[in-house]
């Protein structure tokens, strides 16, 4: 994926607020990117338009040679569904559908839930820990269980792009650590390209390439 | 104040939840409003008619249909019974169509007993009254309405015959109780009124101001002894009374359906509060925390729900008003097809039924935020922040609730079937049934939903799932909406139940009443007094070809043990009594009622005078009082007060007339009904009066007409019930709209569509309204059951077949769907617009 000259600025009355100022980068396939910043630097706005959820004011975001800041609403829509994992700090899962049946809710949307999905999701989630939890609701979940349910529905699609926006951000230390293992051991085993937005060294650590936002633009970051 | 500050900057922010708030009290008190106002200005016009009427009369004579001679009147002067007024009243149709009161009067003799009528009557020459008849008096306002003034032919119509008058002044009512109480009134004199409405030398009744006290005693007892057989003397308000008596329960019937769109307004209240409070709960949790004590936080929400239900209450009344408009025009010709000819013009403002209507509104909002703020007010700083803890409690709630509900649901039942109490009481078991099914709606809501999850989403995949089981999810916030729904539902399948099976039941009754072909008599029947026909009418048509027979009738109002009642007599001829419909007789029955030994009373008689078959009945007639045993209970639905049956024979025998008010024609067989009625009337020409003919299929037709414009009203206040209960619904829908944003905008970034999302929350709403619709069906029967057989028969005294059609069941589901389906539509497009992106920021 490659950004090109990226700008986003929302209005604060009759002001605007100059969130990303001309940013370019290129993601490359298998890395780990991580964005580092302080809050309110841009981070979640930069992954918001890598997952084409929002669009820029100005610049292109190349992928699979479309500019995804062309595309529809339903394309960009489709993109997400079969190209992207994500992963956010909270507001997860849907609190009316049990834990497998978050997982296999991007499976039913890219029209893929058969016998065999249905086994992969129920190996994912013995895989992150929560055979036997199949059933339960996420509100009878702890934060890092959620996060865990998180990470395997952002991967039982097989998306080549996983977004995470502070996926360790409401956790207490020790669970953000078996979060952010299981996370990285998964994307590596997958060979996935992964975008970070966090402030926590200990997550930037984890990623190949760190890039640092501030005043809009990003920098090479000083190692971890 | 900082408390009070932060709740209006609240709602100020949330402006749709509050403006729905506000329309919820606003379209409840408005419905109050309107039929009080309705019912209030119907109430007054009467009263101040019959006050205007009275004048200042103690006392009055009467004897009923047949009337008083004349001579009578000569004979009371010549014994000093001053002052002493005789009156002809009736209605007669003006050229225009409209009814106008003929009152007609001795305009000296009105001097002391209503002067007012007196002062209209002598502002024309008092020679003119002598020398000519046909002059009339109008007041100013009905002049004005006609187009009329001093000097104008007035042509009215009465009992087929036309007449033309002339108006000999137009002069100012001179005080307001005659100008609202004489609207739509000619003064004439009597001698004009009996020609005009066939009375001759008869007099409809002899006012009196008699003295108080002993000299007032020792006139009566003078009066009464001159009295002549099957005259009355009673006191001047009774005859009033007992006509206000009879539109009593249809007021009462309209008031407790006011009553049950403030009851849905007072839901919306409820639901409005609680999501305020539902979507503050953080905010009120770290208030605890910083101190705020539980009763401010219980006085603050209160405070909040009672300033919107003020709001709400302040538009309501003037929006009432303008209702009320719609609904006096409804009221007042249902009160005119079903009891006695009522005009009223314009809604008269009642301070009573506005202070009414105010304090309801009011304080139903503050009734119905005092659980929300109960709620606020126990919640502690921890739980405030988790929504689960909210919904557990709800879940926790539901049960209890329920069971509270089939509790009060039994003492519905109790108080409805259990024993014989009056129509209050009726009443309050539907209102308890209604409130019963409301608790347990919520339990049943979640079961359902519960229930349905699996199917739907083997139906329609994880939308289907998340729809169902967001239902069951959020009835901390949805709950009271479907029990908004549901009420309003159920009202609406009671009442159209009851409506169809009263309809079913007439339909029936006509089918079998109407054993003629054709149907004889005077167009245009205004009034208590229906206009006789001319003698000799049913030989003349018994002559015509194609005729096999013919049967007359005589109705009349005759003074009895009850007061004034309706006495039918009739004579079928060879088709003897195929068109009486039995509840209840004796096998002797018609035997002796043709023999003149036994009356028939109807249905509404026998229950408002707890009457039964082997009773007996006495009327007053011209040969004196006469008493019959009843032999017999039918079914008529002609009138809510009952009336007696007699044959034709006996009254022949007690008042020794040959008039006639109908004429029943028995066709050949393969006779043309059309070409027959053709026959008929030119047998009838050169009668003088105009005569209307028509087939039992037309008359069939009109019968049922008049029922549906008297259900308008009905029809009505359902459709606001169920508009409020939308509005509810709307209400709760945005709310969580508004809270699910962040859920919505996950499932926008794994892939949904705008058009799934739409998907996704339409099936949500319209799951909802299916459910509330499929749980108001067995209170709406139950509620059916008891308005066919317990509310109509205390109420009216008829009692009604139930009949249940599956469609109309089937479009009461429908009904709720499509309303929640309604109101899920902005809910649903705000959802579909979502940005995920905004939505999840969190830089």
């Amino acid at each position: 994926m490659q950004l090109c000259g990226l700008s986003k600025r929302y209005p604060e009355g009759d002001t605007a607020r100059v969130v990303l100022d001309g940013c370019d980068l290129d993601i490359h396939r298998g890395e780990a990117l991580a964005i580092v910043g302080p809050s309110g630097s841009g981070k979640s706005t930069l992954l918001n338009l890598v997952g084409a959820m929002e669009l820029p004011d100005r610049g292109a975001l190349w992928f699979a040679g479309q500019d995804l800041a062309q595309l529809s609403e339903t394309a960009r829509t489709l993109f997400r569904r079969r190209h992207l994992g994500f992963i956010f700090q909270q507001l997860n899962l849907v609190p009316t559908l049990t834990v497998l049946e978050n997982l296999l809710l991007p499976l039913e949307l890219n029209g893929a839930l058969d016998a065999d999905g249905r086994r992969h999701a129920l190996a994912l989630l013995e895989r992150v820990g929560l055979q036997g939890r199949d059933a339960s609701f996420p509100e009878h979940l702890s934060g890092g269980e959620r996060q865990r349910v998180a990470v395997a529905r952002a991967l039982v699609h097989g998306p080549g792009l996983l977004l995470a926006d502070e996926p360790t951000g409401s956790l207490d230390g020790d669970t953000a650590r078996v979060v952010l293992e299981l996370l990285d051991e998964l994307r590596r085993e997958r060979g996935m390209t992964a975008v970070l937005a966090t402030h926590a060294g200990e997550v930037a650590a984890k990623a190949d390439r760190r890039l640092a936002l501030g005043a809009g633009r990003l920098q090479e970051a000083a190692p971890a | 104040m900082m408390l009070g500050r932060a709740g209006l900057r609240y709602h100020l922010r949330q402006p749709w939840q509050a403006a729905l708030a506000v329309l919820g009290v606003a379209l409840g008190v408005a419905v109050v409003v309107a039929v009080q106002l309705a019912n209030t200005s119907a109430e007054r016009a009467f009263q101040r008619s019959a006050e205007a009427l009275q004048g200042d009369a103690t006392h009055r004579i009467s004897a009923g249909t047949a009337g008083l001679d004349e001579a009578f009147y000569t004979e009371l002067r010549r014994a000093g019974v001053r002052p002493s007024a005789p009156v002809v009243e009736g209605y007669v149709t003006t050229a225009g169509g409209e009814p106008l009161r003929l009152l007609g009067v001795d305009p000296w003799a009105e001097l002391g007993v209503r002067d007012a009528v007196a002062s209209a009557a002598l502002a024309v020459d008092p020679g003119r009254w002598l020398s000519r008849g046909g002059m009339a008096v109008l007041f100013q306002p009905e002049a004005e309405r006609l187009g009329l003034g001093a000097g104008d032919p007035l042509p009215v119509e009465a009992g087929g015959r036309r007449h033309e008058l002339e108006v000999a002044a137009v002069i100012e009512p001179p005080d307001e109780l005659t100008a609202e109480g004489l609207r739509d009134t000619a003064v004439v004199d009597l001698a004009t009124a009996q020609a005009v409405l066939g009375r001759h030398g008869r007099l409809d009744r002899i006012d009196l101001v008699l003295p108080d006290g002993e000299a007032g005693a020792a006139a009566l007892e003078r009066i009464k002894a001159r009295l002549p057989q099957g005259a009355v003397l009673e006191e001047a308000g009774e005859g009033a009374a007992a006509l206000d008596e009879m539109t009593a329960a249809f007021r009462l019937n309209l008031t407790a359906f006011s009553l049950l769109a403030l009851l849905v307004g007072a839901l919306l209240i409820y639901n409005a509060v609680s999501f305020s409070v539902v979507q503050r709960r953080p905010l009120l949790g770290r208030l605890r925390a910083i101190g705020v004590a539980r009763g401010q936080l219980f006085r603050g929400v209160v405070a909040e729900g009672v300033i919107l239900g003020v709001i709400g209450t302040l538009l309501g009344l003037p929006l009432g008003f303008a209702l009320a408009d719609l609904l006096l025009g409804l009221v007042t010709r249902t009160i005119s097809d079903l009891y006695f000819v009522l005009s009223v013009r314009s809604v008269a403002p009642s301070p009573g039924a506005l202070a009414m209507a105010a304090a309801l509104g009011v304080i139903a909002s503050g009734v119905a935020s005092a659980g929300p703020a109960w709620e606020a007010a126990t919640v502690t700083p921890r739980t405030a922040l988790e929504r689960a803890s909210l919904e557990a409690k709800a879940r926790r709630l539901v049960g209890p609730l329920g069971i509270g509900g089939v509790g009060l649901m039994v003492l519905g039942g109790a108080l409805l079937w259990g024993y014989g109490g009056g129509l209050v009481a009726g009443f309050a078991g539907v209102f308890a049934l209604l409130v019963g099914a409301a608790l347990i709606v919520p339990w049943a809501v979640r079961r359902l939903a519960i229930a349905l999850a699996r199917p739907a989403g083997a139906l329609i995949g994880a939308p289907g799932r998340m729809a169902a089981r967001g239902v069951a999810a959020g009835l901390s916030r949805s709950g009271v909406a479907a029990v908004a729904l549901v009420v309003a539902v159920t009202a609406v399948i009671g009442v159209s139940v009851m409506i169809d099976s009263f309809r079913a039941s007439l339909a029936t009754w006509l089918d079998s009443t109407l054993s003629a072909d054709i149907y004889v008599r005077a167009p245009a029947e205004t009034g208590s007094v229906p206009p006789t026909l001319p003698e000799g009418l049913a030989a003349d048509l018994a002559a015509v070809p194609g005729v096999a027979s013919v049967g007359t009738s005589r109705r009349l109002r005759v003074p009895s043990e009850y007061g004034e009642i309706r006495l039918r007599a009739f004579d079928h001829g060879p088709a003897g009594d195929a068109g009486i419909v039995y509840k209840h007789r004796r096998a002797w029955a018609w035997s002796a009622f043709q023999a003149g030994e036994a009356a028939y009373i109807t249905e509404p008689f026998a229950a408002h005078h707890g009457l039964a078959v082997g009773d007996s009945v006495s009327f007053r007639t011209p040969e004196g009082e006469r008493r019959l045993p009843v032999a017999a209970v039918v079914r008529d639905y002609t009138t809510s007060q009952g009336a007696i049956y007699v044959s034709r024979a006996f009254y022949a025998d007690c008042w020794g007339d040959g008039l006639i008010n109908g004429v029943a024609v028995y066709a050949e067989p393969g006779a043309d009904p059309e070409a027959l009625i053709g026959a008929l009337r030119q047998a009838a020409e050169g009668q003088g009066q105009a005569l209307q003919f028509r087939s039992e299929a037309e008359i069939r037709a009109r019968s049922l007409e008049v029922f549906d414009r008297t259900f308008a009203v009905t029809r009505v206040l359902q459709l606001l019930a169920t508009i409020v209960a939308a509005a509810g619904v709307l209400g709760a829908l945005l709310a969580l709209a508004l809270e699910r944003t962040g859920e919505v905008a996950v499932l926008r970034a794994l892939g949904l569509t705008p058009w799934q999302v739409w998907g996704l929350e339409l099936s949500r709403t319209g799951l909802l309204g299916a459910i509330a619709g499929v749980l108001a069906v067995p209170p709406g029967l139950l509620l059916a059951a008891a308005l066919t057989g317990v509310i109509n028969e205390r109420a009216f005294g008829w009692s009604l077949q139930l009949s249940v059609d599956p469609a109309l069941l089937a479009e009461a589901v429908a009904l709720a769907t499509v309303a929640a389906l309604v109101a899920g539509l902005y809910p649903a497009y705000r959802a579909a617009r979502v940005a995920p992106g905004e939505a999840m920021r969190e830089d």
